[in-house]
């Protein structure tokens, strides 16, 4: 097929579902001003029920976690299928030299970029930790958490540059991370069922509403996907990162 | 404005197909894919919004309190998510493409070689 015939293809479709998108659009419900029955029960059942005063991680980790356990297998996947691509002969050795493209030179790392590097890594995994813990109670939870705690690392990488960053970066703890992560969750829904109560009921003490520890299994499954989240990510950042490097025996590109 | 959110859906979806079709480049082509997928995100956050309410925290205000739909925002959270992997893993493909073919062109794969 080439290029034009497929260009025609595609306007020929453009015609064809413009109108019905535009049906579609004149006929949606009011925007901002229509009922959201779903929504509405869970906001009026979790606090209640659950103890927690973040809807979201509530629909994600309990009226709804049987789905994250889905989404969190499909990341295991994702992260899996990138390492088994991109694991090969580069840049595994820790001494394997950069890559070089010709004519351009590799500037030094100014002074400036090490100092932001070694400022604000500590400070973008503790606030990736934070935002992890405080999914119940506040705007947060482990998926966010979790990538904002992986970005520390590639402030490491800046700032330190590869051979500083991968002594940081151990793949056998990210692997551990990203994979355990995943476990922990699916055992958190086994352990229901070993007390006798349907996949991931939620059979922990509850807590107390707006406290940073109350949600009971949710905590336990909230810090699974932090752990596999930022597991994931770190890993997807080390074998991308490990590209830049030099075949082994020092071939140059 | 009760059309704009559905129309910038259909936008995105639109603009993104058209770059994938007549994309010339793996990595364009996965950025496009990148755009096709924030349409999703626009259509669910749209669908779950509600004039003059609060996000559906009820840290700071007391349960009961209007707010827009938690459904819809936490789907979006675990796209937002997985589509990152699935970019990466695409992009890993691309990268492992260029190292045996030496193009990026889609064009320029056919026919199928063993």
């Amino acid at each position: 097929m080439t290029p034009k015939l497929r260009l025609a293809l595609f306007l020929l479709a453009c015609i064809v579902t413009l109108p019905a998108i535009l049906l579609l659009a004149l006929h949606m419900p009011a925007f901002g001003a229509h009922p959201l029955p779903y929504g509405d029960a869970i906001d009026a059942a979790a606090p209640g029920e659950r103890h927690i005063s973040n809807m979201v991680s509530a629909v994600n980790f309990d009226y709804r976690g049987f789905d994250t356990l889905g989404e969190e297998f499909m990341l295991l996947c994702a992260v899996t299928g990138t390492v088994v691509l991109l694991r090969g002969s580069r840049g595994e050795a820790l001494e394997a030299r950069p890559g070089i493209v010709k004519g351009r030179r590799i500037l030094p790392r100014s002074d400036a970029v090490v100092l932001i590097g070694r400022l604000f890594a500590p400070l973008i995994m503790l606030f990736g930790i934070y935002v992890a813990v405080h999914a119940m109670t506040t705007p947060g939870g482990g998926f966010q958490g979790g990538v904002i705690a992986a970005t520390s690392a590639l402030l490491v990488f800046f700032g330190d540059g590869y051979h500083g960053w991968r002594g940081v970066m151990k793949s056998q703890v990210l692997d551990a991370l990203e994979g355990g992560g995943a476990a922990l969750y699916a055992l958190c829904g086994f352990a229901s069922m070993a007390i006798g109560a349907p996949f991931l009921t939620n059979f922990l003490p509850l807590g107390t509403l707006k406290d940073v520890w109350s949600g009971g299994l949710m905590l336990v499954e909230n810090a699974g996907v932090a752990c596999a989240v930022g597991g994931g990510f770190a890993m997807i950042f080390l074998e991308f990162l490990e590209e830049t490097r030099t075949k082994k025996g020092g071939a140059k590109e | 404005m009760n059309l704009l959110p559905w129309l910038v859906a259909a936008w995105l979806l639109g603009i993104g197909l058209y770059g994938i079709v007549t994309s010339r480049n793996y990595v364009h082509l996965i950025g496009c894919l990148a755009v096709v997928q924030s349409a999703t995100y626009v259509l669910l956050l749209a669908a779950g919004y509600r004039w003059n309410a609060i996000a559906p925290i009820f840290y700071n205000h007391p349960p009961g309190t209007p707010a827009v739909d938690p459904v819809l925002q936490a789907l979006v959270l675990t796209d937002v998510v997985i589509g990152a992997t699935v970019t990466a893993l695409l992009l890993a493909l691309a990268l492992q493409l260029h190292k045996r073919r030496e193009t990026l062109d889609p064009e320029d794969l056919r026919p199928l070689r063993p």
